[in-house]
């Protein structure tokens, strides 16, 4: 370790935050040249990103004495630099070393301080990088000095820029050197202008800084471009009076010459477009060049998702404080002192509008696009289609929508497992779906949009869907159900969510082994979300994923029951519905409602929790319709008391026994009351039920 | 106070130099996240070191040492170049530049602050 004082906490932090940032952007950045790979044509200015990812996550690791990290992605470093210096070529197989070198990295820097032990993974990565890396090494590179190029330039390339120097010349391009002056204020934007321009035509190569031999506030720039481009046409390209294009080297062979004549005829229209199209991209800049600009202008910190947590609870007791004011106004307000009642009761509605506008504030703060999980399923989708030979499309929808970042994170590995599932059994092979007369490429769709306080996330896929049959047949010979008879399609579609329910003919190696469904649905469940799954056999299937917008503060329905308050969160409740006994029937002694061609299990949530009753049930009352995950339960309560925001106090390990019990919460006027596991109380009741 | 002026792209890696420079006292360091931002920097205030890392996205680090080293300005500002160990010809160049040192990363702190007090004695 460098120096033990450096590494503390919050210095590890920086360190964690920015690897994950680098690793996200590596994975993406990958599965973009994976896309190249096949044509073999491919962005150089992206590899060498890639390469510089891996380059600072090899520095920092090293900083921070994390060294396997520091040894993975000096060997993933090598490679890379093998391939951006031409060295080997970008093959499949390269991109398949590289994609899981990757996908290690990412596994072994979130797993830090978890104590999962990497290091034989680790160990056969690097051994695979290694044996590519060195695979096809070549000789020595042909002198640049032919070229002619001032000694300055030619002494300030990296051996990167050297090689694509090489490069462009072994293209048949021509080199030149481009000379710029520009004040000193304004250089970044106006040398950035330019090179956007030139990017168009051809490859900046580098670009030299010198002090301006005239005034001061001038700095001067050599750019090195390689291009197909005539000499008229690169200065018309820059019409600035402040450039100037010279051609470097050697005149350029005859055939070169004609490539060049021929490529005119292409950059013609680019070229004519230049005037009216750069300046738009300035404001709107799209490219390498802005790496630069998005950092120095960045606008933006990095909190800590603990302190928001904090921040949310406080305000979450600011909200029962106010609630208390509130309802003391309105008591003074009864006993008789108006006046002061009344400005009391005034100022309690102003601090009511100012604290929601805080909650929704410090909730904004956790809120992040689903996009930047829908990029990693894009990774996912790239990696599993190219394991499974099936040519996928991804089409993304809403990726705009907000949501907890916490929430994020938790349904990242169901997604994950989703979509394997969605191309491993969802989607038919090329020639399968040649004869079912589909597109050869399947399309996943991944969807997201806001439906009142909760999140729907959609993934379906246009695949064969599920042979509902066979999914009855499975479950009759799994012993889930004694008989055919009377399983609704939509009640066997449930079953998939059952442990060790698998309708796959093989167990495949990407979604069939270990982790089901039910383990999906317990996650989502885990985060309050909900999932169901839709079918049209030789369609496709949809997975529609239900979540809260916040964990933090949530809104619950308060109910009553044999004389006791309890609160259900909203995000469980369904809808509700008032009912008489006579709508009650029994099904195996069980009690059940018939609600809208689906039977409904009931629970009588006093006799859960065996609170006796003091007066006679009544012959009306309310059934609260709760859902988790693919799971619906209807609980009976005597009363409905209304909406209201909720902070959920645990209640400590001496209640952890306690099932269908998740907390407490202080409802503002010195009662606590019992805040109910949904999913805790379905568990039990279709436990007790079979 | 002496001035430091810090071009590299990691903020984390920036962070610890600047740590390690100011727990040495004495001294005040600007950061430059690109080689743009550190010609930018350059002449807003006189400079007593210069450190630059050699990959960064626009202009890089060799870039940079031939900039100051070719400016009637800036040439007599000392700078190293710290980058991790990688290419045998960039760090000869980084040095027949005219940077007056190449450090490694991962960096040794005591070594780099003993250099800086060094350098800029």
């Amino acid at each position: 370790m460098a120096n033990s004082n450096d590494t503390s906490g919050r210095a590890v932090e920086d360190f964690l935050a920015e690897a994950e940032e680098i690793v996200d952007r590596l994975s993406t950045d990958l599965g973009t040249l994976g896309d190249c790979a096949d044509s073999g044509e491919c962005d150089p200015d992206l590899l060498n990103a890639i390469f510089r990812g891996a380059h600072s996550l090899k520095g920092l690791a090293g900083m921070f004495g994390f060294a396997d990290i520091q040894q993975l992605s000096h060997n993933l470093e090598n490679l890379l630099d093998s391939l951006r210096l031409g060295k080997i070529p970008l093959t499949n197989a390269t991109m398949n070393i590289l994609f899981d070198a990757m996908e290690l990295l990412g596994s072994v820097v979130r797993g830090l301080g978890t104590g999962e032990n990497f290091s034989s993974a680790i160990a056969d990565a690097i051994q695979r990088l290694n044996d590519c890396a060195t695979a096809q090494e070549s000789g020595g590179e042909s002198p640049l000095q032919k070229l002619g190029l001032p000694e300055k330039v030619l002494n300030s390339l990296t051996e990167y820029e050297e090689h694509r120097l090489l490069e462009n010349v072994k293209k048949g391009r021509t080199i030149y050197s481009i000379h710029a002056s520009f004040n000193l204020m304004s250089f970044d934007q106006d040398l950035g202008e330019i090179t956007e321009v030139l990017k168009k035509s051809g490859e900046v190569v580098s670009t030299l800084p010198s002090a301006s031999a005239t005034p001061e506030s001038m700095i001067d720039f050599e750019i090195l471009y390689g291009t197909d481009l005539a000499l008229d046409d690169v200065t018309g390209l820059i019409d600035r009076d402040n450039v100037e294009v010279t051609r470097i080297g050697a005149a350029a062979s005859p055939p070169s010459a004609i490539a060049a004549g021929v490529a005119v005829a292409i950059p013609a229209t680019a070229q004519a477009s230049v005037p009216t199209s750069a300046p738009a991209e300035v404001s709107a800049p799209v490219g390498q060049g802005d790496d630069m600009t998005a950092k120095s202008m960045s606008r933006t910190v990095r909190v800590d998702i603990g302190k928001l947590d904090d921040l949310m609870n406080i305000v979450g007791e600011l909200v029962l404080s106010h609630s208390i004011i509130s309802m003391l106004a309105t008591r003074m307000r009864l006993e008789g002192f108006s006046s002061l009642a009344i400005e009391l009761g005034k100022a309690a509605k102003g601090l009511d509008r100012k604290l929601t506008e805080l909650q929704k504030g410090v909730m904004e703060i956790r809120m992040i696009p689903v996009g930047q999980l829908f990029e990693k399923m894009a990774r996912i989708v790239r990696k599993v289609s190219r394991e499974q030979g099936k040519k996928v499309d991804l089409k993304t929808f809403g990726a705009d929508t907000e949501l907890d970042k916490l929430i994020i994170e938790d349904i990242a590995d169901p997604m994950v497992h989703i979509i394997r599932n969605a191309i491993d059994h969802g989607l038919e092979t090329t020639e399968e779906r040649v004869a079912a007369g589909k597109p050869e490429r399947g399309t996943i769709r991944l969807s997201s949009y806001q439906k009142g306080n909760h999140v729907v996330i959609e993934v379906s896929d246009d695949g064969h869907g599920f042979n509902i049959e066979k999914v009855k047949k499975k479950a009759l010979e799994k012993g889930l159900i004694k008989t055919l008879e009377g399983v609704s399609d939509r009640e066997a579609l449930d079953f998939i969510f059952l442990p060790g329910f698998s309708t796959a003919d093989k167990v495949s190696e990407l979604s069939g082994r270990g982790v089901g469904m039910d383990v999906v649905k317990n996650n989502i469940a885990a985060v309050s979300g909900m999932v169901d799954i839709e079918s049209i056999f030789g369609q496709g299937s949809k997975v529609i994923i239900t979540l809260p917008i916040t964990l933090a503060i949530i809104k619950a329905l308060l109910v009553s029951t044999a004389g006791r308050t309890y609160a259900l969160p909203i995000t469980s409740v369904l809808e509700t519905i008032i009912v008489t006994e006579n709508d009650i029937d029994t099904v195996e002694r069980k009690e059940v409602y018939q609600l809208r061609q689906t039977t409904l299990p009931l629970v009588r949530l006093e006799r859960f929790f065996g609170v006796p009753r003091t007066k006679p049930d009544s012959a009306e009352f309310y059934v609260v319709v709760v859902g988790v995950a693919e799971k619906r339960l209807g609980v009976i309560v005597d009363d409905l008391m209304g909406q209201q925001d909720i902070v959920i106090k645990s209640l400590g390990d001496m209640f952890k026994g306690y099932r269908g019990i998740t907390g407490a919460a202080d409802l503002g006027d010195q009662r606590t009351i019992l805040v109910l596991d949904v999913g805790g109380i379905i568990g039990e009741a279709f436990r007790s039920g079979g | 106070m002496k001035k430091i002026l810090i071009a590299e792209d990691s903020s984390t890696m920036r962070s610890l130099l600047v740590a390690t420079i100011e727990s040495l006292g004495g001294y005040l360091v600007s950061e430059a996240a690109s080689g743009f931002e550190a010609l930018r920097l350059l002449p807003r205030e006189p400079v007593d070191l210069i450190i630059t890392d050699i990959n960064m996205p626009d202009i890089n680090g060799l870039e940079l040492v031939s900039f100051v080293r070719g400016s009637e300005n800036y040439r007599h500002i000392p700078l190293f170049i710290i980058s991790t160990e990688g290419s045998e010809r960039d760090r000869e160049k980084g040095l027949a530049l005219g940077a007056n040192e190449y450090l490694v990363k991962p960096f040794d702190p005591a070594r780099l602050q003993e250099l800086i007090k060094q350098y800029t004695a």
